[in-house]
C-alpha cells in the first residue's frame, strides 16, 4: 500500500487511502472551514492553499499530494486572522458566508505575492471563486483593506463601534464566518453519525408498481432503507399546500425527477450509493407533462392523481375598469414576455444533521428560512411532537430553502434508526430538487394619453410552478398584485394562473414573481415613453406614485413612500451618461415587506436576561445571510440603551425563540425588528434607575407585533394590501465600445437604514444576481424534464465580470412600526432586468422581450 | 522584465507535451506535435521560449508577452495566446482518433470526452479529436487535468500536475 505524507497546516499527515483532499481535511481532520459547495471544482468554497497558490480542494486526491504543502483557514496565523476579520468586517463582506473561508484564501494567496495589488488583480485572484450573496464589490473592498493593512503593518480603528440604529458597524457573525469556525449543518460530526440518500425517481411521471429493497436491506453496512410505509404520520407535506409526498408509495405517481422513493441510511456515504443500486423499482412509465402549453391542453395527462386539472392557482385581480380605460387611450402598446427558470445557486447545498437529544426528542441541526416551518413539517410527517429544531449557520437561501428538502427525511431516519445522521444533497441533486424561480410568460397591454400618463394595464400571465404547489399561489399573487408598478392609476385588470408540470418545482426566489412582472410593465413604460418623444426618467416621474396617492391595487401609501426620491437619486448620473451620449436605461419596482393580503403576519421576540447576567436575543425569525442577527442587536441596543458586550444574539430554535414567520416576503427587519423593539420596551419597563441587568437575570420580556392587513378583494374603498413598501429605481450604463454593461446605478428607499453598511450588501448582491437574470443564467430541462446545466454552467456572474456598482440608499421616514425600517431583501434584485434591457435597446435599437436577453457580450 | 505588461497577462502556450520524445534530427512519430525546429525560438525577441529537455518547446510566461510572433512561425500551428490566470492548459495538438492518437505518443489527447464530462462549466469540448478549453468560461479548477486519463492536460503553476 502505497502512503502518501504531505503537511496541513504545519502539521505533517501521512495517507494511505486515496480521496480528494476535501473529503480528507472535512472528514477526517475536521478542519470544516473548508466548505463542500459542490465537489464539482466550480463553487470555490473549499479553496486551500497549496504551495503557495489556490487550489480547490474537492479536484486533487490525496495521492497527488505527497510532499505538498497545504493551508487553510485553521492554519492562519493569529495577525492574519485578525487582518483578514477586520477587513472582511469593514468593508462589509460576509453575509452567508459559506463562501467565504475560499475568499480568503484568495485573498492570502494574493497578497502574498503581490501587496499591492490593483483592482483588477483583485479581481482575478477572486474569479473562480463564486459569491451569490455580495455581489462581489464588498469582498473586492475587504481584500483592498487587507493589503493596506498589511502594507502598513497596523489594523485601525473601525469606523462605527457605537451599534445604534444607523450605523455601519461591522456584523456579529463576521470573526465566526471569515475564520470558518462558525458551524453550518454539514459542520456537525456526530459521534457513531450514519448517512442517508434518496433513491430518486427515474421518470419524471411514472406509476410506482413496486419497491423491492430486500437487497439494499442486506448489504453490509446499511442500517434501514425506509419506503413510504415508514412513514408514521402524513405522506404529504409543504409550505402551504400539503401536496409534496416525502417518499412515493407504491400505486402512486411520481410528479419530477426529484421525488424521492427510498430513503437509504448507512454508515457512509460510498454503501449509500452502493444501496441505492441494489434497489429495484417498477415503474410503469407515462408520458409527462413539460410545459405550461401541455399542462393547458385539453385532455392533458394529470400531475397529480389527487386534482382535476393541471391549475395549481388562479388569480384575478382587478380595479376600476382597464379595458374601457384602454380602449380610450391615444397611445396602447401590447407585448409578450418570457422569463426563465432561476436556479438559486446558493453556495451551501441542503443539508441536514440530526440525533435523538437527551430529552429523547429528534433534534435537527437545519439551514433553512424558517426553523418553526421545519418544525411543524416535520411533526406532520412523524405524527410527533418530539422534536427541536436548530438553525445552524444558513449559507444562503433567497426564498429556495423554505420548503423541506433533507430536514424531513434526516429525521424519519432517525425515527426509525435512533441514531445520528447527516443528509445532505449532493449539488447536482440541489440543482433537481428544491423549488426554483417560476418561468412566466406574459401578456400585457398599456395605455397611456398624450403627456404618458398611464391610463390603464390590462394582463393575462402564466406560470410553471412545477411538480409541487411550494409558493406556487403566492408567487401568482404577489406577481399579479405588483404587476402594475409603482404608479399612481385607477384601472388595473390581471388574470394569472400557475400550472402544475413534471418539471422540478418552482416555488419562493428573491422577488418573488414580481421580478418577473416587473420586466413586463417596466419593459412597456419604457416603449411608451419613446413612443410619446418623453425620456423613460420622465414617464416614471410623472406618474410615480408619492405620499397618499392611491396605488391600482386601491392602497393609500403614506408618508415613507419614496419612490420620487429614488428618481431623483439617479437623475444626475442619467442626465450625465445621456449627456455623455451612453446607452442607458432605468426601471422603477416597489416590493413588500411583510406577507401581507390579510394573512397573519406576526414578529415574535423574546429577551431572556440570562445566568451570565447579558440580554439573550431569541426570535425564530432564520438568519439566512442578510444580516438578522446584527438588524436585532442595533434595535436593542438603540432602544435599550445596553453596550453591545451585554447582548448575545441566539439563533433561531424551535423550543426557546417563539416563532416569527419565514424569512420570505423581505419581512424580517420589519416585523420581527418591531416585535423586538416592543419586547425593548418591556425590558426597560424593568431596567429601571438602580437595576442592573445582574438583577432581571431569569427574567423573559416578550414583543409581538401582528401586521395587519385586508385580504386581497376585501370590501373596503382602499383595502390596506401590505404595512409598507420599499421602492426602487436601477439604471444601466453600457460601455458603447464594448457593449458591456459599465455601471449600475441602484438607488433604494429603505425608510430607514438599519446598518447602511448592511443594506449596500444587499442592493450589490441583489444587482449583480439580478444581472445573471438578465443576461446570462438559464436553467435549462431535457425532454426527461431533467435540468442539464451543472453550477458552473449556470451563468451566475464572476468577480472579474462585474460592472461598478453605485448603491444609493435613501432614507425616508414615516413608517410608524420598526423604527421605520423597510425590508430590502428582494427589491433589490426587481428592476434590473429591465433596466439592462432598455440599455440595450438603446445600445442597438433591438428590442427583447424574454429573459436572458441575447445578442450582447454576455449570451450570443 | 524588459517591457512592462498589461493586466491580464498573456502568454503563449505550446499545446505539445512532447511525449513522443521529438526532436528536429528524428522523425517524429506525431504529425501534429511539436518537432523542435526551433522557428519560434529565433523568433522570440525576448528570450523567452526555448527547447526543453524532451525537445520540444517551452514559454517562460514570466518573460513572454504574448506578441504572437511565435504562433505564425510555428509551422505546425500548435502554439497559441492564452491568459496566464487560466493556468489549465490542453497540451496536446492531435486531431487523429484515439487509436492513431495513443499510439504515437504517452501523453496526447485521445478525444475520450472524459473532461467534457467532468466539466462544471461547460467550458471544455472536444473538438476535432482533441480537447479545447474555452477560456471565458473556465474556472480553473482542473478537475479536468487531474481525472484526464492520459495526462494531457496540465496545471502550469504544477500543482494539480506537472509543469509539463
Amino acid at each position: 500500500m502505497s502512503a502518501y505524507t504531505f503537511t496541513v497546516n504545519g502539521v505533517t499527515h501521512t495517507v494511505t487511502e486515496k480521496k480528494s483532499l476535501l473529503r480528507y481535511l472535512r472528514d477526517d481532520l475536521r478542519l470544516t472551514s473548508v466548505k463542500d459547495g459542490c465537489s464539482q471544482g466550480a463553487c470555490g468554497a473549499c479553496t486551500v492553499i497549496i504551495d503557495g497558490e489556490t487550489v480547490k480542494a474537492c479536484v486533487p486526491t490525496t495521492d497527488r499530494l505527497a510532499g505538498k504543502n497545504i493551508l487553510t483557514v485553521e492554519g492562519l496565523s493569529e495577525w492574519e486572522a485578525k487582518v483578514y476579520t477586520f477587513a472582511y468586517g469593514e468593508a462589509g463582506a460576509v453575509q452567508c458566508g459559506f463562501c467565504i473561508p475560499g475568499m480568503v484564501m484568495c485573498t492570502k494567496a494574493l497578497l502574498d505575492k503581490n501587496p499591492d495589488p490593483t483592482e483588477a488583480e483583485i479581481k482575478y485572484a477572486l474569479r473562480n471563486n463564486y459569491c451569490r450573496c455580495t455581489g462581489y464589490v464588498k469582498i473586492i473592498a475587504a481584500v483592498k483593506l487587507a493589503a493596506q493593512i498589511w502594507r502598513e503593518g497596523r489594523i485601525p480603528e473601525a469606523s462605527a463601534t457605537d451599534w445604534k440604529v444607523g450605523s455601519r458597524v461591522h456584523r456579529l457573525d463576521v470573526e465566526e464566518k471569515v475564520l470558518g469556525y462558525g458551524k453550518y449543518p454539514d459542520d456537525y460530526y456526530p459521534e457513531h453519525t450514519t448517512y442517508a440518500g434518496a433513491l430518486r425517481s427515474k421518470y419524471p411521471r411514472a406509476r410506482v408498481l413496486a419497491i423491492d429493497t430486500s437487497k439494499a436491506r442486506a448489504l453490509p453496512g446499511v442500517v434501514a432503507v425506509l419506503t413510504a410505509d415508514d412513514i408514521p404520520g402524513q405522506n404529504k407535506i409543504g409550505h402551504l399546500k400539503h401536496d409534496q409526498y416525502t417518499l412515493i408509495p407504491v400505486g402512486g405517481l411520481t410528479h419530477y425527477l426529484g421525488d424521492a422513493i427510498a430513503l437509504v441510511i448507512a454508515e457512509d456515504m460510498a454503501t449509500v450509493e452502493k444501496a441505492k443500486k441494489l434497489i429495484r423499482v417498477d415503474y410503469e412509465v407515462l408520458p409527462a407533462v413539460h410545459s405550461i402549453e401541455e399542462a393547458a391542453a385539453p385532455g392533458a395527462p394529470l400531475v397529480f392523481d389527487e386534482e382535476a386539472s393541471n391549475v395549481q392557482a388562479y388569480k384575478h385581480v382587478s380595479r376600476g375598469d382597464a379595458s374601457g380605460a384602454i380602449a380610450g387611450a391615444p397611445h396602447v402598446i401590447s407585448a409578450h414576455f418570457e422569463t426563465p427558470w432561476t436556479e438559486h445557486a446558493f453556495l451551501e447545498p441542503e443539508a441536514a444533521t440530526a440525533f435523538l437529544d437527551d430529552d429523547g426528542d429528534i433534534f435537527i441541526y437545519s439551514t433553512d428560512q424558517s426553523a418553526h416551518q421545519t418544525l411543524h413539517e416535520c411533526q406532520l410527517l412523524l405524527g410527533t411532537k418530539k422534536i427541536k429544531v436548530q438553525n445552524a449557520l444558513v449559507g444562503g437561501g433567497f426564498g429556495g430553502k423554505e420548503d423541506m428538502t433533507v430536514q424531513h427525511l434526516a429525521a424519519l431516519a432517525v425515527y426509525h434508526t435512533h441514531r445520528p445522521v447527516k443528509m445532505n444533497l449532493t449539488r447536482a441533486e440541489s440543482l433537481l430538487v428544491h423549488p426554483k424561480r417560476h418561468h412566466f410568460v406574459m401578456d400585457f397591454t398599456m395605455g397611456c394619453d398624450h403627456d404618458g400618463k398611464i391610463l390603464g394595464v390590462k394582463a393575462k400571465v402564466a406560470s410553471d410552478t412545477g411538480a409541487y404547489a411550494s409558493l406556487g399561489g403566492p408567487v401568482l399573487e404577489r406577481a399579479c398584485t405588483h404587476a402594475a408598478g409603482p404608479y399612481a392609476y385607477e384601472n388595473f385588470e390581471i388574470e394569472g394562473t400557475a400550472y402544475y408540470t413534471n418539471n422540478p418545482p418552482a416555488g419562493a426566489f428573491r422577488g418573488f414573481g414580481v421580478t418577473q412582472t416587473c420586466f413586463a410593465t417596466e419593459t412597456l413604460l419604457n416603449m411608451m415613453a419613446e413612443k410619446i418623444g418623453i425620456s423613460p426618467w420622465e414617464i416614471r416621474c410623472r406618474n410615480a406614485i408619492r405620499p397618499w396617492g392611491v396605488l391600482p391595487n386601491g392602497q393609500i401609501v403614506d408618508d415613507s413612500t419614496g419612490l420620487v426620491e429614488t428618481l431623483e437619486a439617479v437623475k444626475p448620473y442619467y442626465d450625465a451618461a445621456v449627456a455623455a451620449g451612453k446607452p442607458v436605461g432605468l426601471a422603477c419596482a416597489m416590493k413588500n415587506a411583510g406577507v401581507g393580503v390579510g394573512i397573519p403576519d406576526t414578529g415574535r421576540v423574546k429577551l431572556i436576561v440570562e445566568p451570565d447576567g447579558k440580554l439573550h436575543i431569541y426570535s425564530g425569525a432564520s438568519c439566512i445571510g442578510q444580516g438578522l442577527g446584527t438588524v436585532l442587536v442595533q434595535n436593542v441596543v438603540e432602544y435599550t440603551g445596553l453596550s453591545r458586550a451585554d447582548i448575545v444574539y441566539e439563533r433561531s430554535n424551535t423550543w426557546i425563540a417563539p416563532d416569527s414567520g419565514t424569512t420570505s416576503g423581505s419581512r424580517q427587519t420589519l416585523i420581527t425588528g418591531e416585535a423586538c423593539i416592543r419586547a425593548c420596551r418591556k425590558f426597560m419597563e424593568a431596567y429601571t434607575d438602580g437595576v442592573a441587568l445582574a438583577d432581571l437575570v431569569g427574567r423573559e420580556f416578550y414583543g409581538e407585533y401582528l401586521a395587519k392587513t385586508d385580504p386581497l378583494g376585501a370590501n373596503v374603498p382602499n383595502p390596506v394590501s401590505h404595512v409598507a413598501y420599499g421602492y426602487a429605481t436601477q439604471m444601466c450604463i453600457l460601455d458603447k465600445k464594448t457593449g458591456k454593461v459599465e455601471q449600475m446605478v441602484a438607488a433604494h428607499d429603505v425608510g430607514k437604514a438599519v446598518n447602511p453598511l448592511s443594506c449596500e450588501g444587499q442592493i450589490e448582491g441583489g444587482v449583480v444576481m439580478s444581472m445573471g437574470f438578465a443576461l446570462r443564467e438559464d436553467y435549462p430541462l431535457d425532454e426527461n424534464c431533467k435540468p442539464t446545466g451543472k453550477y458552473g454552467a449556470l451563468g451566475l456572474f464572476r468577480a472579474h465580470e462585474i460592472p461598478e456598482i453605485k448603491a444609493i440608499v435613501v432614507d425616508k421616514p414615516g413608517l410608524n412600526v420598526a423604527g421605520g425600517a423597510i425590508g430590502i431583501g428582494e427589491i433589490t434584485s426587481i428592476p434590473t432586468a429591465p433596466a439592462i434591457t432598455e440599455a440595450y435597446y438603446q445600445y442597438d435599437g433591438q428590442r427583447r422581450y424574454s429573459l436572458p436577453i441575447s445578442g450582447t457580450p454576455y449570451r450570443k | 522584465m524588459p517591457i512592462k505588461k498589461k493586466f491580464p497577462y498573456r502568454a503563449a502556450v505550446v499545446a505539445c507535451n512532447g511525449g513522443c520524445r521529438a526532436s528536429k534530427t528524428v522523425d517524429t512519430k506525431c504529425v501534429y506535435g511539436c518537432i523542435g525546429c526551433e522557428q519560434c525560438v529565433l523568433a522570440c525577441r525576448f528570450g523567452a521560449i526555448r527547447i526543453n529537455d524532451l525537445g520540444i518547446a517551452e514559454v517562460d510566461e514570466a518573460k513572454c508577452i504574448a506578441c504572437g510572433k511565435c504562433v505564425s512561425y510555428c509551422p505546425q500551428n500548435l502554439i497559441h495566446i492564452h491568459e496566464c490566470a487560466n493556468y489549465i492548459v490542453v497540451k496536446c495538438s492531435n486531431r487523429d482518433k484515439g487509436r492513431d492518437a495513443r499510439a504515437v505518443c504517452e501523453v496526447s489527447c485521445i478525444g475520450c470526452g472524459m473532461c467534457e464530462k467532468i466539466c462544471s462549466a461547460n467550458a471544455i469540448h472536444v473538438e476535432n479529436n482533441v480537447a479545447v478549453i474555452e477560456e471565458g468560461k473556465c474556472l480553473s479548477c482542473g478537475m479536468c487535468a487531474v481525472n484526464c486519463p492520459r495526462g494531457a492536460l496540465i496545471d502550469t503553476r504544477g500543482v494539480l500536475t506537472g509543469k509539463y
